[in-house]
């Protein structure tokens, strides 16, 4: 008994020296910094039509629920080195917010969790959500296909994956209409 | 000031805003191109990093009366002078601004003693005023129908009656304090008319990676004890291993830690030990207290170390240690602690619709031989379970959405009297060995029809084969 009591009571301590040392979760200012530490990075709120809601439906698979889309792009030297969005979405009965980082020419660089309103040990884990690096927009980004699912978290690894389908959707179809501007 | 009052002003001050934006939306739409609905609109552009549009938009008393937003009388200059297009996309980005953050559910700052009183509130009763972080309502549930052969293995008649069972309906409440303090509750009916706590316990999140835990716990063992939702587990029954060795839903009354480092999670606790006295034949489940009034003279240490080396792939183990004795077994003048000890290792790997879960579960009873003899009910001094399960969800390759269609298959061992205590004979009906077979079907992974058949036997032919039909919802 008192070797069990002593026992958690280093565990507790051990607990208590991380909290002094731990930080908390990363804002979406310091997750765009860390993925483009050289690059000047501008905000844009960018309001999809109807017609490219539905496109976006259509190449994510998944619900396009506001047409209201927080984006940035970062630029070195003029040249686009990526953009980003946030997508904001429910996981159980709470919201969850990703900041998803493109590379240049569409694919994931990055996704960071800026808010998890739900208990923390539903929240996926960096190495969970790293199986997205490099990943583009086709039938196979799904879980259980490309993305192994999180054991005891199923609808927060199913809203990280619709929430990523989403962000390459509408990132296709935006570059895709700035390209046909330009024409 | 009341907080009526405030909450008038408050109130006031969104319908103006509203209207606000209404107005400019109008203007915007005006000066623009009619028929133009093929390009998105990006607003006005700000550099990242840039303080969100609440600080420009004033809430105060004033905006409130006049219609003010970023300082600009709105209202004056709808009437009298339109405001440029620049102006207005620069207001709607603005407001785009200020929507969005707000949606993140960023940046949600605590009400502060000020705000608190400003509603007329007890600073806890307001917290859910300044965030979306107050109550959450999530729950599941199982319904079971289990059909019994007619004959045993040795073709004695069974007798047993099909039983159609609501076995589970839960409610799970929890309520976020702050950053760092949340409850978290799991309220469940079985049988339609048994109630329980099945957890409550209030969590300390000390850090990123760790945590304090207090209240009623799950204890952290096997892989259904914490996870025993019907749509996470597979098929219509739990393992048998984690119901007589592992008796899930095992929750005791304590505290300890929790956490996760990279690809390694921990749960550590100290929780009331078992009551010996209810142990049987059968295993340790009729041990468990349940946290209502438990004897707590014999404490316990509980705990588990997963490792995920790659994504869906986990192995782990877990221990519990602790006398189950509370003061009660005494013979011949002497007291026994009956020290019981549970280890198990598990593993499991998802990937690409294969499901592969297995877990060997061993469990010691000290001092059995003084504990049967107050009891007489054949406790054994060791006991122990293994299953490896299988499925493969056969639409996860093609584009079918989230419907999933998975049949399985699970081959387990059970022996409750693996080691009886001198003096004492063994049942040959404890030692168990079940093959299951069936098919689950999630037309969206909330919900889970499963169908399967178990064929049970023993070395005394007294196991007695069963098909079962279950549905459970997990939201």
């Amino acid at each position: 008994m008192s070797s069990v009591v002593a026992g958690s009571l280093l565990l507790l301590s051990t607990a208590g020296v991380s909290a002094a040392v731990q930080g908390g979760r990363i804002t979406r200012e310091e997750a765009l910094a860390a993925v483009f530490p050289e690059a000047t990075v501008e905000a844009e709120r960018v309001f999809l039509t109807r017609p490219q809601m539905a496109r976006v439906g259509e190449l994510a698979g998944v619900e396009v629920a506001s047409g209201l889309v927080a984006r940035y792009v970062a630029t070195e030297r003029g040249r686009v080195v990526g953009r980003a969005y946030v997508d904001t979405h429910v996981v159980r009965t709470k919201r969850e917010s990703l900041l998803i980082s493109l590379e240049a020419d569409g694919r994931v660089k990055r996704i960071d969790v800026t808010a998890f309103l739900e208990p923390t040990e539903y929240q996926a884990r960096e190495r969970w959500l790293q199986q997205y690096d490099q990943q583009a927009l086709n039938d196979d980004l799904a879980v259980q296909r490309a993305i192994r699912p999180i054991a005891g978290a199923t609808l927060t690894a199913g809203a990280t994956n619709a929430a990523v389908r989403r962000v390459l959707a509408i990132d296709q179809v935006l570059e895709q209409s700035e390209e046909t501007l330009e024409r | 000031m009341t907080a009526k009052t405030d909450q008038v002003r408050s109130w006031r001050t969104q319908t103006i805003l509203a209207l606000a934006l209404c107005a400019l939306a109008t203007t915007a739409t005006a000066q623009t191109q009619p028929g133009d609905d093929s390009q998105s609109t990006p607003v006005d552009t700000a550099v990242a990093g840039a303080p969100a549009a609440a600080g420009d938009v004033d809430d105060s008393e004033d905006s409130g009366a006049s219609g003010r937003a970023n300082g600009s009388p709105v209202g004056a200059e709808t009437g009298e002078q339109q405001p440029d297009l620049a102006e207005v996309l620069r207001r709607l980005d603005l407001l785009a601004e200020e929507v969005e953050r707000l949606r993140s559910g960023e940046n949600v700052e605590p009400v502060s003693v000020e705000d608190a009183r400003r509603l007329g509130l007890a600073p806890s009763a307001a917290a859910t005023y300044g965030r979306d972080r107050g109550v959450s309502i999530a729950g599941y549930g199982e319904m079971l129908l289990e059909n019994f052969a007619d004959e045993s293995e040795a073709g004695t008649p069974t007798g047993r009656t099909t039983q159609f069972d609501f076995l589970r309906a839960v409610i799970y409440a929890g309520y976020r304090f702050n950053d760092k303090f949340l409850f978290n509750s799991e309220i469940e009916i079985e049988h339609a008319d048994e109630v329980f706590v099945e957890f409550a316990y209030v969590d300390y999140q000390a850090s990123e990676h760790v945590g304090v835990r207090g209240g009623m716990l799950l204890a952290p063992m096997g892989l259904v004890n914490e996870f025993h939702e019907p749509t996470v587990f597979i098929g219509t029954e739990r393992p048998v291993t984690e119901s007589r060795i592992i008796p899930s839903t095992w929750r005791e009354n304590g505290g300890g830690v929790y956490g996760a480092f990279d690809w390694v999670a921990f749960r550590a606790y100290v929780i009331n030990g078992f009551d010996g006295l209810d142990f049987s034949s059968g295993g340790l489940r009729s041990g468990r207290q349940k946290g209502s009034r438990a004897k707590a003279t014999s404490m316990a240490f509980t705990g588990r170390v997963d490792v995920t080396p790659t994504p869906g792939v986990f192995v782990g183990a877990s221990l519990y240690a602790g006398d189950s004795g509370q003061g009660q077994v005494v013979v011949d003048d002497t007291e026994y602690g009956v020290r019981t000890t549970i280890f198990d290792v598990h593993g499991q790997a998802q990937v690409r619709g294969l499901d592969v879960r297995g877990l060997f579960a061993r469990a010691y009873v000290g001092d059995a031989a003084q504990l049967n003899q107050v009891l007489d009910t054949g406790v054994a001094e060791r006991m122990q379970g293994a299953y490896i399960q299988v499925g493969y969800d056969l639409l996860s390759q093609t584009n079918s959405g989230d419907i999933a269609l998975t049949p399985y298959v699970r081959y387990e061992q059970v022996d409750t009297q693996d080691r009886m205590p001198v003096g004492l004979a063994r049942s040959l009906s404890t030692d168990n060995t079940y093959v299951t077979a069936g098919v689950e079907l999630k037309p969206i992974p909330n919900i889970v029809v499963k169908v399967d058949h178990a064929w049970v036997s023993n070395d005394a032919d007294t196991g007695i084969n069963q098909f079962n039909l279950a549905m459970g919802y997990a939201f």
